[in-house]
């Protein structure tokens, strides 16, 4: 029997559930580090929470969801991602590192925004996922420095400090670069007062062949491609 | 579709019928047609999950695409010791219905609709067949909701498909945040309880 006064029991419900902050998240994940029993009770919640959907009356899906699915894929070389190769679904002391890191980070971020929309949403749905950082270098904009991340299931985030605020008819782009052009197109965002930005970026379906990740100047409108120079670009990564 | 790296497009044990774990495998080897096996398998258990978290079936195919997207594109990152693939595959889709649950106005999710469409006649996607174990499982599931008080089940409902944190449900029922976690832990301990002996973290298909 698991002593409630020890044990943060409500937790590992509501945390099975995907129903607690990234504050208590973290807390969880510190808890069961070193606590088996808890480790334990949290994987039968989450077996329970995995068969809920069980419950529910079965829809079958449209027949043209999955034409979509295969045009997707088809034509991608079929080499492992080096992206998501080097992401394992970690031990539970890797899960730990991982959202205090990204705890760490991101309360970093949100203490040095200027007043303004706080990421909000975005950010529990942030720290909820297993995925990649990369940090891009300010290599055409001394000041400024980058990270992305991009979660293992799709999406992704790109916080920036350090660029320029532009003129009403400009804007920053973020890029994916591919060994095959044209570059696709992450994000299109401008920088608050104080430099910095934290946009969701639309991660393209497949990274297999994604080379390195820009950001540039374009117009306001985004360019269907780049064509100012580059202002960050993401370290080479093994 | 892709050509399958061997004669036998999955192999499974025994020349049965491949494991979930073979599907994955086979698509590591690159065989696109193990995605749709596992699509077939469950991709209506993801989309019924993807359509009741976020009411619309334009989203939740949306959902289902990603979900089955993303699976691709991360099929070497699956470790079978954090659970079995269904969870995994509806872990993607939950965290990206909710995602999308909560980027939407408040007025849009008011509007909200609650009939469900009427099955496809899709016959490629398995949403009726499942091997024995998953019917007990589904009715086993159903009669343990049932047996939860009204508020225990949407405490569950809140959480679960609602996409809300615990103070966020406090919040919205005006009830105390104490209150509400120790009737989702309740919730969560009858289920679990009445469910554990039917739950294997690895099922047949999964074992190797």
């Amino acid at each position: 029997m698991i002593d409630e006064r020890d044990h943060p029991l409500d937790e590992l419900a509501a945390h099975a559930l995907g129903s607690l902050d990234a504050s208590e998240r973290a807390d969880v994940e510190t808890h069961i580090a070193s606590c088996s029993a808890c480790k334990d009770r949290l994987a039968e919640y989450q077996a329970v929470a995995a068969s809920l959907p069980l419950g529910l009356e079965p829809v079958a899906p449209p027949p043209e969801a999955w034409t979509r699915i295969v045009s997707a894929t088809r034509g991608r070389r079929q080499r492992p991602s080096r992206w998501l190769a080097a992401v394992k679904w970690p031990a539970i002391a890797a899960i730990f590192a991982l959202v205090v890191f990204w705890n760490l980070a991101l309360e970093r971020e949100l203490s040095r925004r200027s007043p303004g929309p706080a990421p909000g949403p975005e950010v529990e749905a942030l720290s909820r996922r297993p995925g990649r950082v990369i940090i891009l270098a300010g290599t055409g904009a001394p000041a400024s420095s980058a990270r992305i991340f991009v979660a293992v299931d799709g999406g992704g985030h790109f916080a920036v400090s350090g660029l320029p605020t532009l003129p009403r008819d400009r804007a920053y782009q973020l890029w994916f670069v591919r060994s095959n052009p044209p570059a696709t197109s992450g994000a299109i965002f401008a920088v608050d007062r104080s430099g910095r930005a934290w946009v969701k970026v639309t991660t393209p379906a497949s990274l297999d062949d994604v080379r390195t990740i820009v950001v540039t100047e374009e117009p306001a409108s985004g360019s269907p491609a780049p064509t100012g120079r580059e202002l960050l670009v993401a370290r080479p990564w093994p | 579709m892709g050509a399958a790296s061997s004669s036998r497009p999955f192999p499974g044990t025994n020349g049965e019928e491949p494991t979930d774990l073979d599907l994955i495998q086979a698509m590591r080897r690159g065989a696109e047609a193990a995605l749709e096996a596992l699509y077939r398998r469950y991709g209506g258990l993801v989309y019924t999950l993807a359509l009741r978290i976020v009411g619309d079936p334009e989203l939740a195919r949306e959902v289902l695409q990603d979900t089955f997207l993303s699976t691709w594109a991360g099929r070497e990152a699956y470790d079978p010791s954090r659970g079995r693939v269904p969870w995994w595959l509806m872990g993607i889709a939950r965290n990206r219905a909710v995602d999308l649950l909560r980027s939407r106005s408040h007025q849009a999710r008011l509007r909200e609709r609650h009939d469900e469409p009427s099955p496809s006649s899709n016959p490629a996607v398995a949403s009726q067949a499942a091997a024995q174990p998953e019917v007990a499982l589904r009715t086993s599931v159903r009669q343990a909701l049932e047996v939860l008080s009204i508020p225990q089940r949407q405490a569950i409902e809140l959480a679960f498909y609602g996409g809300l944190t615990q103070v966020e449900i406090a919040r919205e029922l005006g009830e105390p945040l104490g209150t509400v976690k120790s009737r989702t832990r309740e919730a969560m301990e009858r289920l679990r309880r009445r469910l554990a002996p039917l739950m294997d973290r690895k099922t047949e298909r999964d074992r190797d």
